[in-house]
């Protein structure tokens, strides 16, 4: 079987509640076999609705779901091969671990010798082998966890569902708990399809990621992709931190140049290799390409000129909110530690290739 | 929770505080008991005690065997009809009416719950049945009863109360599965449970604590209730609550039989509760559960 098969596939999936909500709109996804994909989006876009219909726990009011090319939009969950990670883990809280990792097989007739051989085996790989007989409501957050992934996996999923299953870990756990769960990807090379709104947890673990909004895809593609070619504003204001500057543009079409009156600076526009030549126009750049310069240079780059505004270092990166010449605050991530203080002039410069520009009507890239 | 944080105030004030309560809370218990294994000159007497001044088994003995104890008691309760009937009436229909009330209260209240049967309308109606005063169903419920031959039966106290205590099954029920986390019951459809093995080896067992404060509840409803078992039973089905009310009758009130009784009856109730008291502790620490 091809690394790059359909396992799943939604089509035009839509779904709306009794009560008129629309969580889903017209959704188009194929999810390929062993990959790890992420949904990403704010709370109320669709996203763990989206999980849901997958597993079968909610149906698409339209639109089919496809595994391996079969139907099942409309199969109850028992009879889909889909585990879920809930983000409360929903450990049977009555049974001890072991019957937690067991109910399944027991649900699905396994004979009994076979159950505890499995459930012993997947104890061993998740280190669970000394809770087995404690109580689920009784093991600490990051064993729930480990008991809540190990009795999905005993049910030798399709997929792999996971509900910001990190929700409840504080920071530095949370970090220890990204690596587990990679790891786990591919010791048991399972496709997962994992929800959060957390853009970084869905760089670091996703090989593709698919950042919806209000029930819809804005875009789908590795990470690294979605970070460099945005292909809406929303996707890159929402991805990368600190967001993305965005400065309204004119253009000057008989000069070629585009201006940025807010930020006081103007580029060539055909190093921007634009689709479109708009007389307006929104350029973003990300903080970290934006970069301390001497006032006057002869490397060519475009500058910004401003004053420093507010300076945030963290322990790699120091945030400078800079108040440009011609009025409007951008922001800059430059390497710690980067001595410098409210009120002090400062330069910065850019490479225009780092540009990305979009149209300010429709929202959607045009470089 | 610290529980010395609620510890306030000085410590003659908390016992005298703590012997008004118990003072309150026991007095009548004690009270029934006393009057109990009291003769018959002492239940009025003008200046009473706690210890009977002259305690006697007759109030019970005649009880179980009216014609049996001689003297006054013996003499005027010789027609009575023995309590022995009565008892094994109750003891029948209250368990079974209750295990009836829980369990259609139960599968009721999963599928309004869960699957929201009958939308608003089900579980209101199901209420509805309690917001009229029981009496109003006396006389057509007399004829339904008459026709179906159910008077003075236990079925049809059975069924009577089966249907009488479902509201307070099926709400009191409701509550507490609501209180289950949807995800869990998820989680095992997911591990490919049928809706059946689910209900009975996760919801099931998640509630029992819930399932055994009804159960309780329901059952001292059952146990005691007086109006329908009154209008209903005449002699093969009477109950105790109408044996209870047959002692103070038009030839005499006998307190001492009356309290006997009363502390007969008691006992099942206390029994029942403190047989599940564990499971009561459960359902009160049932919140939290997330």
């Amino acid at each position: 079987m091809s690394e790059h098969e359909v396992l799943i596939r939604l089509e035009r999936v839509s779904k709306v509640f009794d009560d008129g909500t629309v969580a889903v709109k017209e959704l188009d996804l194929d999810i390929e076999e062993g990959a790890f994909v992420c949904l990403l989006g704010p709370s109320g876009c669709g996203k763990t609705t989206t999980l849901r219909m997958i597993a079968g726990l909610e149906h698409p009011t339209t639109g089919e779901i496809y595994l391996r090319g079969e139907r099942i939009t409309h199969w109850p969950p028992q009879r889909r091969k889909a585990g879920m990670v809930f983000q409360s883990y929903a450990l049977f809280e009555h049974m001890t671990v072991h019957d937690n990792l067991a109910f399944g097989l027991k649900a699905r007739r396994v004979p009994r010798r076979q159950v505890r051989e499995r459930v012993r085996s997947m104890a061993r790989q998740l280190e669970l082998d000394d809770v087995l007989r404690v109580r689920a409501s009784r093991v600490d957050l990051s064993t729930m966890q480990r008991v809540a992934v190990g009795r999905t996996l005993l049910a030798e999923p399709d997929v792999l569902l996971l509900d910001e299953p990190l929700n409840n870990f504080q920071a530095g756990l949370r970090e220890q708990m990204r690596v587990q769960l990679k790891s786990w990807q591919y010791q048991f090379g399972r496709t997962m399809v994992y929800v959060t709104h957390d853009q970084e947890e869905a760089m670091t673990l996703g090989d593709r990621i698919v950042v919806m909004r209000d029930g819809q895809v804005e875009q789908i593609g590795e990470p690294a992709e979605v970070y460099r070619y945005p292909t809406t504003l929303f996707v890159a204001g929402f991805i990368g931190l600190p967001p993305m500057n965005f400065l309204p543009a004119r253009f000057d079409a008989s000069a070629g140049r585009l201006t940025m009156a807010g930020a006081g600076v103007e580029v060539d526009a055909s190093s921007l290799r634009l689709d479109r030549a708009l007389e307006e126009m929104v350029v973003g750049v990300r903080p970290g390409h934006l970069s301390p310069a001497e006032e006057e240079g002869a490397d060519g780059r475009p500058r910004i000129r401003g004053r420093v505004e507010l300076v945030r270092p963290t322990a790699a990166k120091t945030i400078l909110d800079v108040k440009a010449e011609g009025g409007q605050t951008v922001r800059a991530l430059v390497p710690s530690p980067f001595s410098t203080a409210p009120g002090d002039p400062i330069t910065l410069a850019f490479e225009p290739r780092h540009l990305v520009v979009f149209d300010p009507s429709t929202k959607r890239r045009i470089s | 929770m610290s529980r010395g944080r609620y510890r306030t105030g000085r410590p003659w004030l908390r016992l005298l505080v703590a012997t008004v309560v118990v003072l309150v809370v026991l007095g009548p218990v004690v009270w029934l008991a006393s009057l109990s294994f009291k003769p018959p000159e002492e239940w009025l007497a003008g200046r009473p005690t706690i210890i009977p001044r002259d305690p006697t088994a007759t109030n019970y003995l005649v009880l179980f065997a009216p014609g049996l104890p001689g003297g006054a008691i013996g003499e005027a309760l010789r027609a009575a009809q023995p309590v022995n009937r009565a008892l094994i009436n109750s003891l029948l229909v209250a368990p079974i009416s209750t295990l009836l009330s829980v369990a259609i209260g139960f599968l009721g209240a999963y599928g309004v719950s869960r699957f929201r049967v009958g939308g608003n309308f089900l579980p209101f109606s199901v209420l509805a049945t309690r917001m009229f005063p029981p009496i109003a169903f006396a006389v057509p419920l007399l004829v339904y009863y008459r026709t179906l031959g159910l008077i003075d039966t236990r079925l049809g106290l059975i069924l009577m109360y089966t249907a009488s205590t479902l509201a307070f099954s099926l709400w009191l029920l409701k509550g507490f599965i609501d209180g289950v986390p949807r995800h869990i019951e998820e989680a095992a459809l997911l591990d490919g449970a049928s809706h059946w093995r689910v209900l009975f080896t996760i919801t099931l067992p998640l509630v029992r604590g819930g399932l055994a404060a009804t159960a309780l509840f329901v059952f001292i409803m059952n146990w005691t209730e007086f109006l329908f078992a009154l209008i209903f039973t005449s002699r093969t089905a009477v109950t105790v609550p109408v044996q209870l009310s047959q002692y103070v009758g038009t030839v005499g009130r006998f307190y001492g039989p009356q309290a006997a009784l009363g502390m007969v009856a008691s006992l099942p109730v206390l029994v029942a509760g403190y047989a599940i008291q564990r499971f009561l502790v459960r359902a009160f620490t049932f919140g939290l559960v997330k």
